[in-house]
């Protein structure tokens, strides 16, 4: 308990510090530039300072000024603090010295004081300098480099300044003549084989130069000072958020793309080798099973789905002029058609690249359809809430948890044994029934006769209202539960289930290895994930439906319409960018699907995914040029997505 | 279809009728059957978790009695034990959920604002180029994020042959701060786009005439758009608190060898890794983790709601 008070006051004690510091920074900024439309001295005050600030910081986050060495080992806050502590002085004392100077209005004392402090502070930074870091004051690179510098900058401005020539040549002259020091001295000499004193110097003439530039500095006028305000404000407001972003997304995501083109080690440039290892590797993309494809039962099963879609949209043309139409009786034969397709594509090529496809195939059109279906459902139901609630609540849970939730579901255990998993004990048990006899096997056959004869019922009276549209989804029940009950009642076959017999004819259950049992061990994985996006989904889409104008569904209504038909024809194309948004946002989630593969099998049995395999590469295999190549995959692989997105809302805005 | 068909339905017989009347609840049945269905692992990883070792292992969750309950689990998982120490892992999903939530927020409030009613050249160009990083798979800035941790940014100066350091070595790697500064940077693309969403739909002529009275951007931000954004900064909050909760990804990379810093699903990921003697701690073990999000989700189910639509719908 002590302990978690600690923790919980040092955690909360942090988060205080950060954000008030980082506030009272960021105020102060605001404070600032508040102050910009009476004077410009602010502005420059604040630019100036921050100057400084990056000088002082650049010497001390070298470890190169006295004090800010650190030791190893030491806590990390206390680093920080070691390295803030010199950019912070030396910025409040570049305020005070511009506050000072910028008061006077002759230009000579302005020169005078300026010349003098920064000069000064020059002189005193290079005093603070490590022993090992004095640059040499005799050697051609201190002189020759200002000389060069200076040219080059002088020319540049006078030659893109139109008016005052002269003065933008002369400050150009001073910024070149100090950069140029700063460069020649520390860059191009052997650190370490000066004195103090030459460091001192050089420091100082750095200064000197930085100063008469500042004080040189045209005044500005009222309303370019409006503007300047107006832009450091926007600036102020937005520096936090895209430091941050460029920080910890943009500048690692081009180093990444950096990395995946050198080795291992990151040591030696191995051009797109990393790639071609991916691309030649079996576990990547195995297409060596291709020709069972054409004899594939799922093949079969999407021919025949395609060629009953191609006959009914053929129909469907004849009488309403569309060959493909939302809602009408070709829909479910396409629909299953490319799923069966899908399926047998995928089960056919193995690897990593196929199951990834294979996953933003499966999840995202799984979820979308089934959160619709229940947002359809639900709509108006008695205790909708409650529904809503339960589909809704995975997503409070995370990867980890449910992929130790679906473990439980699908534990197998030796056949010998009486199963512990929910899933495996229905499959053994249904085998008991089918096979066994009595009370137990008539019940349930009952059970499955029942939604079959309801599939009758409804498929004849859509017959005889000669309802064309709407006899493929009782055909389905009807046929599917004509065949289950053909395989349960053993017309068919040896009954359903996990079952096999023994020499002895005894009943032996025969369960399922769901996680092990390549390639469809792909898919229970890819359920775990649908599980916990549907609720995601069904959200989404219950307010878009809500969302829906009534006149709109009303005057279909009007027009005759009966639910279903609004439903395909006004409301579902009405919801329509809703469902572009809802599948572009679960497939990027797919693409980088990693805990439910790492947790139930780490990529075994065949169930390797691109995020896992990374993770793998980089970080346990410490591959990082093959683990940087196969997140830039990912990163590719959803480059499309961030394209659609951009369009999107540039059509928006 | 045309009205035509409808006028030529034959008249039924009244049984018939009142199956037909009966299939049409057909749709309500098989709601409550998905509902079932999508309720029944989280039910069985609720009673196994209050199960013995050896029922768990012999006999599924169904064969569960009221008598043979026992709380030995949950007392093994949160006691300190060699295998799990998950009270400590606890603490420590605190100290990377608490400010990886809180800081977020200010720093997206602050730019949301000023994409929303700032003027300035290019606002457009970068609050897409900003958003469109939402996509961003968090992979791709994982392996240079982790260097930037252990040793810091160095430049070698080309021709001049000397390293700078770009960023210092603060000796960040295996602490929660990494965890929960790298949550920070890629939850400001979402943060930014959703608080904008709404801040962008405020009434304008309020800032209007708050700025005709003087008041400047800094003022309005404070007295006006915070005050009216709280049930947007709160979807935001409940988003990144169940993210940072649950994530298992980015404390592997940057804390997963330190065993004092590890947030709460690291243990039970390696827990169910090891198919070993105390598999029978996992439900109990997953299900303390998943307390803490499921009370956040279940007490603010109305603002996660209304922020998921708002990032979605909207947008």
């Amino acid at each position: 308990m002590r302990d978690f008070i600690a923790k919980l006051t040092s955690t909360l004690v942090a988060v205080v510090v950060a954000v008030g510091v980082s506030g009272g920074v960021w105020i102060l900024a605001n404070l600032l530039v508040n102050r910009l439309r009476d004077t410009s001295s602010r502005a420059t005050i604040t630019g100036r300072a921050l100057v400084g600030f990056l000088i002082a910081g650049l010497l001390s986050g070298n470890r190169l000024a006295q004090f800010s060495t650190v030791k190893a080992g030491t806590v990390w806050w206390r680093a920080f603090a070691q390295w803030l502590w010199l950019p912070l002085v030396m910025a409040l004392l570049v305020v005070f010295v511009t506050y000072v100077a910028e008061r006077q209005s002759a230009t000579v004392r302005r020169l005078g004081i300026y010349v003098l402090a920064c000069g000064t502070l020059g002189g005193a930074l290079a005093a603070l300098l490590n022993d090992v870091a004095h640059p040499r004051l005799v050697s051609p690179a201190t002189y020759v480099a200002p000389i060069v510098c200076a040219g080059l900058f002088a020319g540049f401005t006078a030659s893109v300044r139109k008016r005052r020539r002269q003065s933008a040549a002369l400050r150009g002259a001073l910024l070149g003549t100090s950069a140029g020091l700063f460069v020649g001295a520390w860059g191009f000499n052997d650190l370490g084989s000066g004195t103090a004193a030459q460091s001192i110097m050089i420091g100082a003439a750095v200064g000197v130069c930085i100063g008469a530039f500042w004080a040189l500095a045209p005044r500005v006028s009222a309303a370019s000072r409006f503007a300047t305000e107006r832009r450091a404000r926007a600036a102020v407001f937005l520096a936090p958020a895209l430091g941050f972003i460029a920080i910890a997304l943009v500048i690692p995501s081009l180093r990444t793309i950096y990395l995946s083109l050198l080795d291992r080690k990151s040591k030696s440039f191995v051009g797109l080798d990393n790639y071609f290892t991916i691309f030649r590797d079996d576990k990547s993309l195995d297409v060596s099973r291709i020709g069972s494809l054409i004899t594939s039962r799922l093949t079969i099963a999407a021919i025949v789905c395609l060629i009953v879609f191609v006959f009914l949209a053929a129909r469907g043309k004849r009488r309403t002029g569309h060959f493909v139409e939302f809602g009408s009786a070709s829909m479910t034969p396409l629909a299953l058609g490319v799923l069966f397709g899908g399926f047998a594509i995928f089960t056919t090529l193995r690897g990593t690249l196929v199951n990834n496809l294979w996953w933003v195939f499966v999840v995202t059109s799984f979820s979308s359809i089934i959160g619709l279906l229940i947002a359809v459902l639900a709509d108006g139901v008695r205790l909708e809430r409650i529904a809503k609630t339960i589909i809704f609540m995975p997503l409070a849970i995370s990867m980890v948890g449910a992929s130790v939730i679906w473990r439980l579901v699908y534990i197998s255990r030796d056949s010998s044994k009486p199963q512990s998993g929910t899933l495996n004990s229905v499959w053994v048990g249904l085998g008991r029934l089918s096979t066994g006899e009595g009370l137990g096997k008539i019940v349930f056959g009952v059970i499955i006769l029942l939604p079959t004869i309801g599939g009758l019922l409804v498929l004849v009276r859509h017959l005889v209202r000669r309802e064309w549209s709407r006899v493929t989804m009782p055909t389905a029940v009807f046929a599917l539960g004509t065949w289950f009950s053909l395989r349960y009642w053993q017309v068919i076959g040896a009954g359903l289930g996990g079952h096999q017999f023994s020499e002895s004819g005894e009943f032996t259950a025969d369960p399922i290895n769901f996680l092990q049992e390549s390639p469809f061990n792909n898919f229970w994985l890819m359920v775990v994930l649908i599980w916990t996006q549907a609720g995601f989904a069904m959200v989404i889409f219950a307010a878009a439906i809500r969302a829906v104008p009534r006149e709109l569904t009303d005057a279909a209504r009007v027009d005759g319409a009966d639910t279903r038909q609004t439903f395909w024809q006004v409301t579902l194309p009405q919801i329509a960018p809703t469902i572009g948004v809802v599948a572009t946002t679960i497939m990027v989630l797919v693409m980088k699907v990693f805990d439910i593969a790492k947790v139930m099998t780490n990529g075994n049995f065949g169930t390797e995914v691109l995020a896992n395999n990374m993770y793998r590469e980089a970080f346990s295999n410490l591959n990082i040029g093959l683990g940087a190549a196969l997140a830039v995959l990912i990163f590719v692989s959803v480059l499309p997505i961030i394209y659609f997105n951009i369009r999107r809302m540039s059509r928006m805005t | 279809m045309s009205s035509t068909m409808r006028d030529s339905s034959v008249t039924e017989p009244g049984v018939i009728a009142w199956i037909y009347g009966k299939l049409s609840r057909v749709p309500v049945v098989v709601l409550w059957f998905i509902v079932m269905v999508w309720s029944l692992p989280t039910v069985s990883l609720f009673i196994n978790s209050w199960r013995a070792r050896d029922a768990q292992r012999s006999s599924g969750w169904w064969t569960a009695r009221p008598d043979s309950l026992t709380v030995d689990n949950y007392r093994q998982v949160l006691t300190a034990s060699a295998t799990s120490d998950l009270g400590k892992s606890l603490l420590n999903s605190m100290a990377i959920s608490i400010p990886a939530t809180i800081i977020p927020i200010s720093i997206a409030a602050f730019a949301a604002y000023a994409f929303a009613w700032m003027r300035f050249k290019g606002r457009m160009q970068l609050f897409v180029a900003t958003v469109s990083l939402l996509a961003l798979p968090l992979q791709v800035a994982l392996i240079p994020l982790l260097q930037l941790y252990v040793g810091g940014a160095h430049f070698t100066l080309p021709w001049l042959d000397k390293t700078i350091a770009l960023f210092p070595d603060f000796d960040l790697v295996n602490t929660t701060t990494a965890v929960w500064l790298t949550h920070t940077g890629f939850a400001l693309p979402f943060a930014i786009f959703l608080i904008h969403n709404y801040i962008v739909a405020l009434p304008g002529e309020i800032f209007e005439s708050a700025r005709v009275d003087g008041a400047d951007h800094f003022t309005i931000f404070w007295r006006l758009v915070v005050p009216l954004s709280i049930p947007v900064l709160a979807a935001f909050a409940i988003f990144q608190f169940l993210w940072t909760w649950n994530d298992y990804l980015i404390a592997n990379t940057m804390v997963g060898t330190n065993p004092n810093a590890l947030p709460t699903t690291i243990p039970i990921a390696n827990l169910a890794g090891d198919f070993g003697r105390n598999e029978h701690l996992l439900p109990a073990a997953a299900f303390v983790q998943a307390t803490v999000p499921l009370i956040v989700f279940f007490s603010m189910q109305r603002y996660f709601v209304r922020g998921l639509i708002a990032g979605a719908v909207k947008g």
